[in-house]
Formats: structure tokens, sequence, C-alpha cells
């Protein structure tokens, strides 16, 4: 492994630098970039590349650009909109990344908060926006397209192409052959580079001011416990002005030689994957799903001979990787055997179908991934980490290697430190934490310190603690955290949500807040995996009343509990739960009809089952009115037991 | 380009089945590089009007010349030759293959290589093939259909197939267009979308563009001029604003409220 410290010191310090360091390595030796255009994979070489950048860059200065100014930048997955990034960034200015979805006037915004002299805008969708807003956007010089399909009529001279641009730069170029080098040699890792604007959910986007510094931190932190190769593929599709773009794409395409490959559109990223087959793959939890579900629905569709397959092999794909994965064992020689046949017969194909093959870091960001969804691409030989981070600093945490856990986002690359604040805050430390927010010195406070020791901290507004193991776990946002009468803080979010991830509970509803000293939950069981699982053990039952009270079923549900409870503090555990004896029902007003959960009504109704909880009760008599399917109501009467769970001292 | 030079030439036409008179001694110039939209109620004659120069109905009477050329006296497949490409009301695309074989297919008119060097794919055949590939695969970049490339068609829904049909007469590369209600059954934002890629067609290739249509408010937008027809006749032919204004056309068509 090398040593971070001594790989900052001998390479290069800014993006432009090591665009200039890999032209003078590969020339036209090597591929740079691709992109599927008419049908057919372009490549540029890193000498394409090079000159692109080279003209732009000169085209911008001949146009006026000088050092510090900001240009905003809104298109797709391009290589242009590589190389618009490092012509700014070569003429010592910043690029300011803007999402395409974005509104006239978020647009209007972001190019005024930024004080940006230029424009780049792909296409006609985005100059027509840029157009609309023209005349609030009057430090705007010029607005650079790089697409003219429907922009041959527009007879506008405050749009320019990109190609036009780029022949004043050769002009430039031309009387002033070593301007280019100079200016990329002005630069320092200290300069700005990119402008990331957050849409926080409340209030207006802030504009989070990355250095050159900062992103060769986060790139070169990243590839010490995950290594690129020069021969990598990438596929860049997440959206570029998103810190993860710049850098899992760029950055680390710029240090390692990685190739980036670009989709033809938008839409064909999925056929793309499958083509480019990358190396690495940073998905959001939902589209990780999305396939699993995916591949169901195509299995239902496929070939008898497939699916008699899929049934036969996949059982032993997770056994396999649960010896493997979970319980660390070493898989027999049969299980090894059955394994290679299902490898060939289904794992591999499934893999290519899914763009996979190649796959060795595949990440998951944003939600937490449902651990079924984990199985089921480690049974067919993908396993997927978690990525914890944020535009503020980069990559907090990761899943290093094979040590991989469900309930965790992983630990801190080296470089990178984690603390627990007093009030159960993640701050995090490193070379990748930014120096503020644009013009916004009121965020910049609330948002980051200096502690006695000059280190410069993050706020990151996330609440999580730091399990035994030493990986993080990830709770949720501050914001959304309840306090007890104890003063102690826990998430009902993170609770429910891990909780329901059980195949044996259906729904569940946390209890506590400020009137009580600790959490409670109400359980739905999931009747028909919990009746099944009653059948297998020999356990005789009548009704979903008689079920949900049988001992055995708490039992099994108590084990659920506890391994929630063990990824908790202490004071934040479930410590008593009941089993009802019915489910929450949209038809009687618990849940609204998208399945949520309404709070205030269910307080009321099982106020008396969670006095009991309480005050110590370990059984409560019910009496619950239920709506018969044939318009009927009736009463039943039951009693319902208050499961404890033992406390350990934590 | 010449703006007002006649490019395709109605001369009263008539066209009846049995004791039905369809179109009646109907006459209109289409300029060339413009869009003439055809506007008129259910029945007008509008479609019947469109498969008299395709020729898939002959006129009883009336002549239609194109590029010197008396269409009437000519085969459909002829008409197709000479330039004259229709996007179909009802879509008429292979369902069972993929979008791109739908636009190959349609570029069967500009091959020439004969059918053995097409068995063996040498030569001319091959770089044959490639050039009409290239061509399609202009037109798959222009309508942004590269996500369906490889899509079969009948899998698709309703506003993307309307999309492959456009591509499939653009494929033939055309002078003169024929869009036979290129917009029905389409949402707004669709409708949006094909008028784009409408007025696209037309001024990126300066193609002459003939149109029928329902959608009021779009064939005002995009159409040069246009003609009215009501029960096989014409009564007014004019620009948007015209026809707008023009009495016989509110009563017939356009109805009281328009005003």
């Amino acid at each position: 492994m090398t040593n971070p410290s001594l790989r900052a010191r001998t390479s290069p310090d800014t993006l432009p630098k090591s665009l200039l360091a890999g032209y003078q390595k590969y020339g036209d030796g090597k591929i740079a970039m691709r992109q599927k255009d008419r049908g057919i994979w372009r490549s540029y070489t890193w000498q394409d590349s090079y000159q692109q950048v080279r003209q732009l860059c000169l085209g911008l200065i001949s146009l006026g650009l000088e050092r510090g100014d900001k240009v905003c930048i809104i298109g797709d997955n391009d290589p242009q909109y590589f190389w618009a990034q490092l012509a700014i960034q070569s003429g010592g200015a910043v690029a300011v990344g803007i999402f395409t979805d974005s509104a006239p006037q978020e647009i209007q915004y972001i190019v005024n908060h930024s004080d940006a002299v230029f424009v780049f805008a792909k296409d006609q969708e985005q100059c027509d926006k840029l157009l609309e807003i023209r005349d609030q956007v009057p430090a705007v010089r010029r607005t650079i397209y790089w697409e003219n399909k429907g922009l041959w009529n527009y007879d506008e001279p405050w749009l320019i192409s990109l190609e036009e641009v780029q022949e004043l730069g050769r002009a430039l170029d031309a009387e002033h052959p070593d301007l280019f080098e100079r200016s990329i040699n002005r630069g320092s890792s200290e300069d700005l580079a990119v402008f990331c604007y957050t849409s926080g959910t409340t209030g207006l986007p802030k504009g989070a001011m990355i250095s050159h510094g900062n992103l060769i931190a986060g790139c070169d932190q990243t590839i010490v416990v995950d290594p690129r190769l020069e021969t990598d593929e990438y596929l860049s599709f997440l959206p570029p002005a998103w810190i993860t773009e710049n850098t899992l794409g760029l950055t680390i395409h710029l240090r390692t030689g990685m190739v980036v490959n670009f989709p033809e559109a938008p839409e064909t990223v999925q056929q793309n994957i499958r083509e480019v087959a990358p190396q690495s793959l940073l998905f959001s939890a939902r589209l990780w799903e999305n396939m699993v579900a995916l591949v169901q629905v195509k299995m239902i569709e496929s070939t008898w001979i497939n699916r008699l397959l899929y049934r036969l092999f996949m059982p032993v794909g997770y056994k396999v990787a649960s010896l493997r994965f979970e319980g660390r064992k070493p898989v027999g020689l049969l299980w090894r055997l059955l394994h290679t046949v299902g490898e060939f017969a289904v794992f591999r194909p499934l893999r290519d179908k899914l763009g996979l093959v190649k796959v060795k870091s595949a990440y998951s960001s944003g939600a937490a991934l449902n651990p079924d969804v984990i199985r089921f691409f480690r049974a067919i030989g993908v396993n997927i980490k978690q990525l914890y981070g944020s535009t503020e600093a980069q990559v907090h945490t990761l899943h290093i290697g094979d040590d991989v856990r469900f309930e965790t986002v992983g630990v801190p690359p080296p470089g990178m430190e984690i603390r627990i604040a007093e009030d159960g805050e993640i701050l995090v430390k490193g070379a990748t934490v930014i120096r503020g927010y644009y013009k916004n010195p009121e965020a910049t406070e609330q948002a980051f310190f200096v502690d006695q020791e000059g280190q410069r901290w993050y706020r990151t507004g996330d609440a999580g603690h730091i399990g035994p193991d030493g990986h993080l776990i990830y709770l949720d946002r501050m914001k959304e955290m309840l306090t007890l009468s104890s003063g102690e803080k826990y998430s009902p979010q993170y609770i429910e949500g891990r909780l329901k991830f059980s195949p044996y509970i259906r729904n569940v509803m946390s209890v506590g807040g400020e009137d009580n000293p600790f959490v409670t939950a109400l359980i739905n069981i999931d009747f028909d995996n919990v009746g099944r699982w009653a059948e297998r053990h020999g356990l005789a039952y009548t009704t979903f009343v008689d079920l949900s009270q049988k001992p055995e079923v708490y039992e099994l549900i108590q084990k659920d509990v506890e391994g929630v409870n063990r990824t908790l503090p202490a004071a934040a555990r479930v410590r008593k739960f009941v089993l009802l004896h019915k489910e929450f029902d949209a038809d009687e007003g618990e849940l609204t009809r998208t399945r949520k959960l309404r709070r205030g009504l269910l307080g009321e109704r099982y106020g008396d089952i969670i006095e009991a909880m309480y005050d110590g009760r370990d059984n409560v008599k019910v009496q619950a009115a239920v709506k018969y399917r044939d318009g009927r109501e009736g009463v039943i009467e039951t009693r319902v037991r208050v499961a404890t769970l033992e406390e350990k001292s934590a | 380009m010449a703006a007002d030079s006649v490019h395709l030439s109605v001369q009263e036409v008539s066209l009846s089945f049995g004791g039905i008179q369809a179109l009646t001694s109907v006459s209109f110039d289409v300029r060339e590089g413009e869009i003439l939209a055809i506007i008129g109620p259910n029945g007008a004659g509008k479609t019947s009007m469109l498969n008299c120069i395709n020729n898939f109905y002959r006129p009883d009477k009336g002549h239609i010349l194109f590029e010197g050329h008396d269409l009437t006296r000519l085969s459909p497949r002829r008409v197709a030759q000479l330039g004259v490409a229709r996007a179909f009301q009802n879509i008429a695309l292979y369902t069972g293959l993929s979008t791109l074989d739908n636009l190959m297919a349609a570029r069967h008119i500009h091959m020439r290589s004969g059918l053995l060097q097409c068995l063996f794919y040498w030569g001319a055949a091959r770089r044959e093939d490639i050039a009409h590939r290239q061509v399609v695969e202009e037109i798959i970049d222009f309508l942004e259909i590269e996500h369906i490339r490889k899509a079969v068609v009948g899998t698709l829904p309703y506003g993307l197939r309307k999309r492959v049909e456009l591509g499939r007469a653009l494929a033939m590369e055309p002078h003169l267009l024929l869009l036979d209600e290129p917009m029905t059954g389409m949402n707004q934002e669709e409708k949006e979308d094909m008028a784009r890629f409408i007025l696209d067609v037309y001024e990126r290739h300066g193609k002459t563009i003939l149109l029928i249509e329902h959608d009021m408010g779009l064939v005002m937008d995009i159409a040069d001029r246009v003609v009215v027809l009501d029960f096989g006749l014409k009564i007014a032919e004019g620009t948007p604003e015209e026809i707008r204004r023009n009495e016989a056309v509110i009563r017939a068509y356009l109805g009281e409220e328009m005003r």
C-alpha cells in the first residue's frame, strides 16, 4: 500500500497538472475517454483530451477569463463536460456544476450567487433556459454550448459553440504557445476547483467551495483502500454537478489513468453498463433494489430451463455466500463443486446481464440497503459495500476489502478521522474537509470548527455511533432524532426501518419521546412468513391472534430486536415490545393510504398497551373493535404479552 | 432555397367511392421548403388526399404534379422512389423487428447491391450497408431514440412508436414528407416533443412537409400555410392568421367558441 503522504509529495497537486502529467505519460498511446455516439464507441486518447482542454482553455482566456473567475456548467455526462471543467480550472477559474433538471429560477440563483462570468450549457434545452433568464444574469458574458441540434437557426451572438471558442483558443495558442502550460503551472492545491451547490431541504442552496487539494485527497484516500488500475473501465453516469462524480470519476481518472466511458444518452445507462462492464460502480440503494426486482421479473418471463437452473442454483449461491460472509467458515468441497457449476449456469450469466461481470468495487450510498438485497448479490458473486460521505468532506467511511457488515457504513479510510459528539452527531476530519460555503460565513461557522490542535472538522448533521468493531453505524439526520425523558436521543426511523428488514416483521411503531424513559415497540408479525416458520417447526396455531401470542414467536422476534439493539447505543435500545394481536390497518385509519403510520391515532388506540409497557405489567387485556370483511363489526377480547429485553451493560 | 417555387401541385383532384364523393375538384400547391397543413373535420377527405398523393388511390379526375412527374400515373413504389415518404396515422412498422431493423428496412429503396453480393456481404454490399447504417444512426440520434435502438417495436409505448414511424419516413430521405396525424393519441408533452422534431426536420434539412393534423393549436403554431377541407371541398387556404379569421372555416370547423 502506498503511503498517502508520500504520494501527495511526488504527484501533481491540481487536476490540470494531473491532466498534463497523464498526457506526458500516455500521449497518443492510451485511451482516456470513450463515448457511444451514433451507435459506435468512439475513443479519445490522452492527447485528444489534452488538446481539447488546451484549445478550450485558451479560447476562454481570449474571451476574457481570469484567474479566480467562476464558470457554470450545466449538462449531461459527456467528454465535453469534463473538458470544459478542466479548461476552466487550467485557466485558474472555478467550475460550478448545475444539475440538468434545474428550473430556470434555480439556474439563475446559482449563476448569480457564484458570480459566474460564463456558462457552459449543453444543448438547446439548457440554452433556452439561459435565454429565458438572460436579463437576470447580466454578469454572464457568453453561454457556450456543445451540442448544436436545434440551435442552427438561433440568431443570438450571446450563444457560442464550443468549437468556436476552441477556434479562438487556437489563434491565441499560435501567438503564445507556452501560455497554456504556464497557466496550469500557476495553480496550487489551495486553489478552488469546483463549487457544488447542495440543495438543502430548507433554505437556499449553499455553494460548497472544494479545492484541488480536497479533491486529490478524496481520490487518494479512496484508491489507497480500493486501488484502481489504468486498465480499469468506469462508466460516468452520476450527475457531474455532484461531488461523487468529481471524486470517483474525474479525479480518479486523472490520477490513475482509469478509462472513463460516457453513456450514449441518459436513458441508455443500463445497456451501456453491460457493454462497458466497469470495475467500479456506485448505485443508490434504490437502484440496487430495482435490479433485484428486474431479475425476478425477467426470470418469470424466461424459458423453463432458465427458471429451473435459477431455482436450482440460487439456494446454492445463498448457502455458500452465507458460509463465506456471515459465518466466515470454510466452505465444504461438495458446496464448492455445486457452486462452480452454478457459477457457469446462473451466476456469471446473470452478472453479465447486469453489467457486473468485472466489478470489483460495487458501492451503495444513500439509504440503508435491505440485507436481502445484499444477500441476493452476494449469492451471484457481488459483494456490495456501503459508502458514506458528503459534499463537504467527500468519503467519510466505506467498507474495506471483505469487511462488509449489513448494519454499518464501514470505517474511515486512512487520513480520515471520525468522532461522535456529545449529542451523537458524526464529526469528520481530514484533508478532504472544505474551507466553507461561498459567500455564506454564517453557514460556514455552523458547519465547521477548528479544534485545539488547529485541525478542521466538519459537523455532518448526521447522527451515528461507533460499534465495538470500529465500524460507523449511521442512524439518521440529527434533526430527525427524538429525545427521551432521560435526555438521551434515539432514532425512530432507524429502529423501525431496521426491524422491518426482518422477514417476520410486517410493521413497527416505536414509542418513546420526552414523556418516557426508554424506547418500546409495537410490532406486527408478518402472518405469512411467521406462519410458514411455525409450520416448519411443528408449531400449531389457529388465528393471527393465536400465532402472535405464542411464546416461540416472541422468542423469534426477540432475536431480531436484539440484533438491532446490538447496533445501537445502550440508551437508545428497545427495552420492551409487544406483538400486536392485529395488524395496523389502512381501512381502520391506522395507516395512510401510502402505508405510513398514523402515530397519533395509533398512540391513542393502543394507549393501554403502551402504558402497560411502562408501568411494569407483563400482560394486558385488550378489547379491539374489528371490522369484518362483510361489513359487520365485532369485538375480540384477548391478552397480549409484554416482552422485556434484559439490560446488558454496554 | 427558392421558397416560392411549387414542389407539389394538386390540380382539380376528384375522388369518389361508389356514390360518395370524397374529394371534389381540390387544387392547391405545396411550395418548396414549407410546412403546409391540411385541416378539416372528420370525413373531410384529408387522408384520402394523402392517399391520392401516395397513389394508394387513383383519382377519378385531376393531376398531381411532383418535380415534373404526374404521380397519378405511377405506382406507390415509384412515388416513394421519387422522394415522397409518409408517416402513417395508424403506424405502419414491422412490429416484430427492432427500431434499427425498421429504419434499415426503410432504406431498401436506396439499396443497389445484388442478391449474390448481399449473400456474401463483401465489397460494395458491405460498404453500402455501412453507409445506410450511418444514415439510420443519424436519424436515431436526431430523434433521440438511442435507448430503443435494439428494442422490438411491438413492445414500445405508443408515443415512441410514433417517433419511430417518423424515423422510418425520414430514413427514406424524402424530398417531400407526408405526415398523417403525427400527434394523435399523444399526451401534451409527447405532442410538444413531436412538434419540436417536425420543426427540426424542417429547419435542419429544409424539407417540404405536408401535414394533416387534428390538434388545431399545434398546427397553427408550426404550419406556414393551411388548407381547409370540408366534405371533400377546399373551403379555404392561407396563413394560420388568415385561417383563424376566415368566416367559412369558423362555421365549418372551428365552431363559434373560437371567436
